[in-house]
């Protein structure tokens, strides 16, 4: 049987497990089929787990009338063995059942989670162009966490079903009047609920958005604290926090009262149903047709018979729920990456040339780009790589209104209409960006390795050849050693004199444990200029034949600097190496200075030749033309 | 050099990453008989506990962050929270038990009625009559059903909105020198997520406490008042849910904790995956991140087998407990009529009780559950009150405007002095530049300038006076230190700018702030003018305006000394033109320490300090410091070769 964690090899050569994405709910069904068969066991065992619920009542019955009644003890006892058999059963079915809930739930939680970071793999940078991060991580959260509820709601339903048939069986066959009775009334009761949620669900909402709103509020004091205790602000801005909490307070007494409201309508409307039965069973006992053990068998259904129902109306709810979650996860695991495949081999030395700004880059050599505009050089830097750019924030983000304060500010009946069209409007903007990207993938590349465009060349060799460490490059958490190796493949010696060359030994030396000492997520917790400097010493240590640093001192102050020009240009020697920056630090030590003006190469040369240029003086030595004029 | 290479040695780990699970656990042998698995599954089980209350232990006393604070404390806070509206409180506990009474006397009258129908003593007439009552009684029941709802969500959300303003309080009073050290994140995280966790405790457990757990108890009352001989069952079966439950609490805490203290890893390591995917495409690491993710689940699925299997063990126990005490009454039952004990009718109402009994006994244990983790979310928010504060305000108030650091030592790890005696007179309107390499101390010099932190010996003054005794809003007004952030806070104009006066400046000293950073216009511009909100979702500023609130800000404040920590930071290079005279307007006839990283901002100054290795080691004008032929002019003659 299928078991926790499970084996993923979705997206990888000749998977079985290709996930069906047709539709959110051909998505979901893959889902159980996947594990089938522990869904299929959950089923039978949900079912078996809630016999006493549906016979102990018959149970007690029988066991009054015709033991306890006529005073029969073995009679009682063989029913009473009965009762107590059953609930063994039921006991032991409930302990697998729960186990094999937790099964389907975590095969299904950590299975999404996986697959969501293979696709991430096999898009790469491309992620970014097709789905914002926020919503590939709920996908790896809330919704993996959907799939499984949504699976253990169903093997709930289906047993309630059964449960549900079996009582109505045994209720008709001891009297069709009370039977009717109870299962006409039973639904109607839960029905009767449905009016008082709608106003109890509009209130949860208007909570949960004021809520988070009271949260950013925190977040907000949390994170501008500096300058509430450095220059002021605390009375204000706690008192701002306060009134938002004092209106979140007045919302959650609202959601309480209209619970309240549900809770009252329920206790009212079973104690009816259940003064219902008693009056019509005793008028039926009157009239002999009922024994009084099957009365105390119907008032137990009436209690019991409740909870199945509900079981079918939450299933109904996170059903609903399950398909939103499978639409968003299907649409990122459909998503591709632009590339078409190709076959080209990359010399081990490439000389590349960019077509568009006439940058060459001649292997062996240190070759500084500058520029006015650092984003043509990031640009320049990503074309060599082969990187598809960043979206513009406006694009790429598509901060696409929260869907909560989209139903809100609509009224209800237009509410469907509103969220559906502005999904569809997301997804067409997205739909557009990947064919732009295929279509940009089709072209040649405008960049050549030795001649042959990159278009023409196998991506994840040349990605290995040609490294690209720009300002986004991340720190993952872990040691120091893991930040500075994370392949796990590197010398001692060699890790140090990345390490030197990047002058990042005050990182070593200010964490406890030095090469494991730890760093946190995203490197928070090291300066700008210190997460620069062991990027930068990664990216050193793992020594590719063509080296891109962008602006790799950005936020190091000139001190460092002047030492890091010095030690990098030693340790890149006899290797490709292409820096952009405008410091004449780093400059001065490159073999080849390109100037680039409006994405175009317009001179080349050394530092001080080039600094005969104006053009070039005006990029480099801002703040030192006073002086000279 | 030498040290770092002997420490390296030490600390570099040769071959693979030590395994993150013990191989116990990652291993089982389906060969081996029922009897070698159990003791097997046993010992994993043990394992698994040992595992989460180590991690639970960590988690409970950080190495770094901000303390977490004992248990006594935080029950006497609850204590405290619970006493603040003693006539609420009454009114919870009152409406819950006069609903729990009719909903108890419901089914004692409808024994009664089997009773009276079986024996044939009432008429139907009479039975129907007796009926109509139970009927009023049942609305009555839902009418202080819904009392007992809404008196129980007045009392906890009122608790819940005074609890979290008292935590946002707390940190709002945090010393400077903690708000200035380090990251913000565990703050983050105890504000929101310890914060929800209170809530979720304080508005759905502390409710559900005082229902269930007197429907439980006065369930329990009537059970012996409808007939002691047949509730004697249920004895038994508090006694084994007293074992179990109590057993269960014991170790699931330590496991929850353990098990979503494991999601978050997952998820980090999530985060980090998707967000520098270019970086894992970059640099190949994608079998890596695999292997990480893999390893995170491997570690989690051990936390959800811990917890599973302690689920497993209290529901065998709960769901014998719940139902045979029926076996058990039909049983006593029998004997009991034939011995003319007890009636048909108490055996229904028994029958009836214990059905009614499962629901809010199952709430009390889920209850119970999830207060051990409000508890502990509580125990953290605490917490952040038991920083200590270092600055004790004096009397003594500055005579002048001079600042003044004599013989200054600090050490953020003791016996790690980064800075090494150093004394600095600053001459009231100079703007001084302090150069140097990184870690060789300059942005600590500029904090203990500014009365962010103590330092371990020597003193800094302004007008005489140490500014570590001057209270904060004095000490505002006299120096500031200025970063590279501006923050915009989710607020009015007016309330981002008028912090450091904002219990005395009106429009007019706001409005002028803004003028002379050149504001003003934009501002008029907006919607509604001071009073337009800012902030995330709202009116969002560019860049530049958001400095220039920034600057506004410190004009505000007036304080005669800034200090400006990567001053060039602080103007983003590419509006750096536009801000040129907003800044000028600042810093115009003000002490200014800038700590600089380019050159160009040093040459400007009056004087320029070069701060290495924890001492200043020249100081003087551009022009000296040349002729000087140090440290400062060997780099100058590179910068500008």
């Amino acid at each position: 049987m299928h078991d926790f964690p499970p084996q993923v090899d979705t997206f990888a050569p000749g998977a079985r497990d290709a996930p069906d994405t047709r539709s959110p709910n051909r998505f979901l069904l893959w889902m159980m089929r996947v594990q089938g068969d522990v869904v299929l066991a959950m089923v039978l065992l949900q079912s078996i787990w809630q016999l006493p619920g549906a016979l102990s009542p018959l149970l007690v019955g029988r066991a009054i009338d015709a033991g306890v009644l006529r005073n029969d003890m073995l009679a009682t006892l063989g029913w009473a063995g009965l009762l107590l058999l059953v609930i063994v059963v039921a006991a032991g079915a409930g302990i697998l059942s729960h186990t094999l809930i937790v099964r389907s739930w975590l095969i299904a939680g950590y299975g999404t989670q996986q697959r969501a970071e293979r696709k991430a793999g096999r898009l790469g940078h491309v992620l970014s162009r097709r789905v914002p991060t926020g919503e590939v991580l709920s996908i790896a959260s809330s919704d993996a966490d959907a799939f499984g509820a949504t699976l253990e709601v169903f093997a709930r339903a289906v047993s309630s079903v059964v449960t549900f048939a079996v009582i109505c069986a045994i209720m008709l066959t001891t009297s069709p009047m009370l039977g009717i009775v109870v299962l006409v009334a039973s639904p109607l009761i839960v029905a009767a609920g449905a009016p008082v949620l709608r106003p109890l669900s509009r209130a949860q909402r208007d909570e949960r958005t004021q809520n988070s709103e009271l949260t950013s509020r925190a977040t907000d004091i949390v994170a501008g604290l500096r300058i509430l205790r450095g220059i002021g602000g605390e009375h204000t801005f706690g008192e701002n926090y306060r009134r938002q909490s004092q209106r979140v307070r007045g919302l959650g007494v609202r959601v309480g009262t209209w619970q309240g409201v549900v809770d009252t309508v329920s206790v009212l409307l079973s104690g009816l149903l259940l003064v219902g039965i008693v009056y019509l069973g005793t008028h039926e006992m009157a009239a002999g047709r009922l024994t009084v053990g099957a009365l105390i068998s119907f008032v137990g259904y009436a209690i019991y018979l409740v909870w199945p129902l509900q079981t079918m109306f939450e299933f109904a709810q996170k059903w609903i729920a399950g398909q939103v979650a499978a639409q968003k996860t299907t649409a990122y695991l459909d998503a591709d990456e632009p590339w078409l495949p190709a076959e080209g081999a990359v010399g081990p030395a490439p000389r590349l040339v960019d077509e568009a700004s006439g940058v060459v880059v001649e292997p062996g050599l240190f070759t500084a780009v500058v520029s006015a505009d650092p984003d043509s050089t990031a640009a320049l830097a990503d074309r060599l790589g082969r990187y598809l750019p960043g979206l513009a924030p406006s694009a790429g983000a598509e901060e696409a209104p929260d869907e909560d304060e989209l139903a809100a500010s609509v009224p209800f009946y237009r509410r469907g209409r509103v969220l559906r069209d502005a999904r569809a409007a997301r997804q067409a903007r997205r739909a557009e960006v990947a064919r732009a990207d295929a279509e940009r993938a089709a072209r040649p590349w405008g960049v050549t390795a030795d001649g042959i465009d990159y278009g023409a060349l196998a991506l994840g060799e040349l990605r290995r050849r040609v490294v690209v460490s720009d300002t986004q490059s991340m720190l993952f958490a872990g040691t120091l050693q893991e930040a500075v190796d994370p392949w796990g493949a590197h010398s001692r010696a060699d890790a140090e004199s990345a390490l030197t060359t990047a002058c990042a030994e005050d990182v070593f030396e200010a964490l406890p444990g030095g090469w494991q000492g730890r760093i946190d997520e995203k490197g928070r917790g090291l300066s700008g200029g210190q997460r620069q400097r062991v990027v930068l010493a990664r990216a050193l240590l793992l020594d590719p034949p063509v080296l891109v640093l962008v602006e790799p001192t950005s936020a190091v102050d000139a001190h460092t600097e002047a030492r890091i020009a010095e030690r990098l240009v030693a340790h890149r020697r006899g290797r490709t190496t292409v820096v952009t920056t405008a410091s004449p630090l780093l400059l001065h030590r490159a073999d080849v200075v390109s100037l680039v003006v409006d994405g175009r190469e317009v001179a080349r040369g050394r530092h001080d030749d080039l600094l005969a240029l104006p053009a070039y003086r005006r990029v480099v030595a801002r703040g030192m033309e006073d002086e000279d004029e | 050099m030498n040290e770092f290479l002997a420490s390296s040695r030490d600390t570099w780990r040769e071959g693979a990453a030590p395994a993150r699970l013990p191989r116990e656990l990652e291993s089982i042998d389906r060969s081996a008989g029922p009897r070698e698995r159990l003791d097997a599954w046993r010992e994993r089980h043990r394992l698994r506990g040992e595992r989460a209350r180590t991690f639970f232990r960590e988690s409970r006393n950080p190495e770094r962050g901000l303390p977490v604070a004992h248990t006594r404390p935080a029950l006497r806070f609850v204590g405290r929270l619970m006493r603040r509206r003693p006539g609420l409180f009454a009114g919870v506990l009152v409406f819950n038990a006069l609903a729990a009474i009719a909903g108890l006397v419901v089914p004692r009258l409808l024994g009664d009625l089997v009773d009276d129908a079986t024996t044939g003593r009432a008429t139907l007439d009479a039975v129907d009559r007796i009926l109509l009552g139970v009927a009023v009684l049942v609305v009555a029941q839902a009418a202080l059903t819904f009392c007992a709802r809404r008196s129980a969500a007045l009392f906890g959300y009122d608790m819940l909105a005074h609890a979290r303003e008292e935590v946002v309080d707390t940190v709002l009073r945090l010393p400077l020198s903690r708000v200035e050290s380090a990251s913000s994140g565990d703050l983050l995280t105890r504000i929101t997520s310890d914060v929800n966790k209170m809530s979720v405790g304080v508005r759905w457990a502390m409710p559900h406490l005082l229902t269930s757990g007197v429907l439980v108890v006065l369930t329990l009352v009537a059970l012996f008042w409808n007939s002691w001989f047949l509730a004697l069952p249920i004895l038994l079966s508090i006694a084994v849910l007293t074992f179990a439950v109590r057993g269960y609490l014991r170790d699931a805490g330590p496991g929850y904790i353990t098990e979503s203290g494991s999601y978050s890893t997952i998820n980090s390591t999530l985060t980090e995956t998707f967000e520098g995917a270019r970086t894992v495409e970059a640099l190949g690491l994608g079998e890596r991140r695999r292997q990480q993710l893999a390893d995170d689940i491997a570690v989690s699925a051990q936390a959800e087998r811990y917890t599973l299997s302690l689920r497993n063990i209290l529901f065998s126990f709960l769901d014998i407990a719940y139902q045979a005490p029926q076996v058990g009454v039909v049983l006593l039952g029998t004997w009991g009529y034939s011995q003319g004990w007890v009636t048909i009718g108490q055996i229904t109402t028994a029958s009836i009780y214990l059905q009614q009994l499962v629901g809010p006994m199952d709430r009390l244990i889920a209850v119970f559950d999830q207060l051990q983790v409000t508890l502990a979310a509580t125990t953290r928010l605490l917490g952040i009150a038991e920083v200590p504060d270092d600055r004790e305000p004096g009397g003594a108030m500055p005579a002048g405007t001079q600042l003044v650091g004599r013989d200054l030592r600090f050490a953020y790890r003791e016996g790690h002095d980064v800075l090494h005696g150093v004394d600095l007179a600053l001459r009231p309107g100079e703007r001084l530049a302090v150069v140097g390499p990184s870690g060789s101390g300059k942005s600590t010099l500029g904090r203990l300038l500014a009365g962010i932190n103590r330092p371990r010996t020597g003193e800094v003054t302004v007008g005489g006076a140490d500014v570590m005794d001057l209270p904060l809003d004095v000490l505002r007004t006299e120096v500031c230190l200025v970063t590279q952030e501006h923050h915009v806070f989710v607020g009015t104009v007016r309330d981002n700018v008028v912090l450091a006066r904002e219990q005395d400046a009106d429009a007019a000293a706001v409005r002028e702030a803004l003028d002379a950073v050149g504001a003003l216009d934009w501002v008029d511009r907006l919607p509604s003018g001071l009073d337009t909100m800012l902030g995330r979702g709202r009116t969002e500023l560019t860049p530049a305006q958001a400095q220039q609130i920034a600057l506004a800000r410190l004009m505000v404040a007036d304080p005669h000394t800034l200090v400006l920590d990567e001053a060039t930071s602080l103007i983003d290079p590419r509006t750096a033109r536009h801000l040129e005279g907003s800044m000028d307007a600042l810093l115009t006839d003000r002490t200014v320490v800038a700590i600089a990283h380019r050159l160009h901002t040093a040459h400007d100054a009056d004087r320029i300090a070069v701060v290495i290795d924890g001492r200043i080691a020249e100081i003087g004008s551009h022009t000296e410091l040349l002729v000087a032929d140090g440290e400062y002019a060997r780099l100058w003659h590179t910068w500008r070769s």
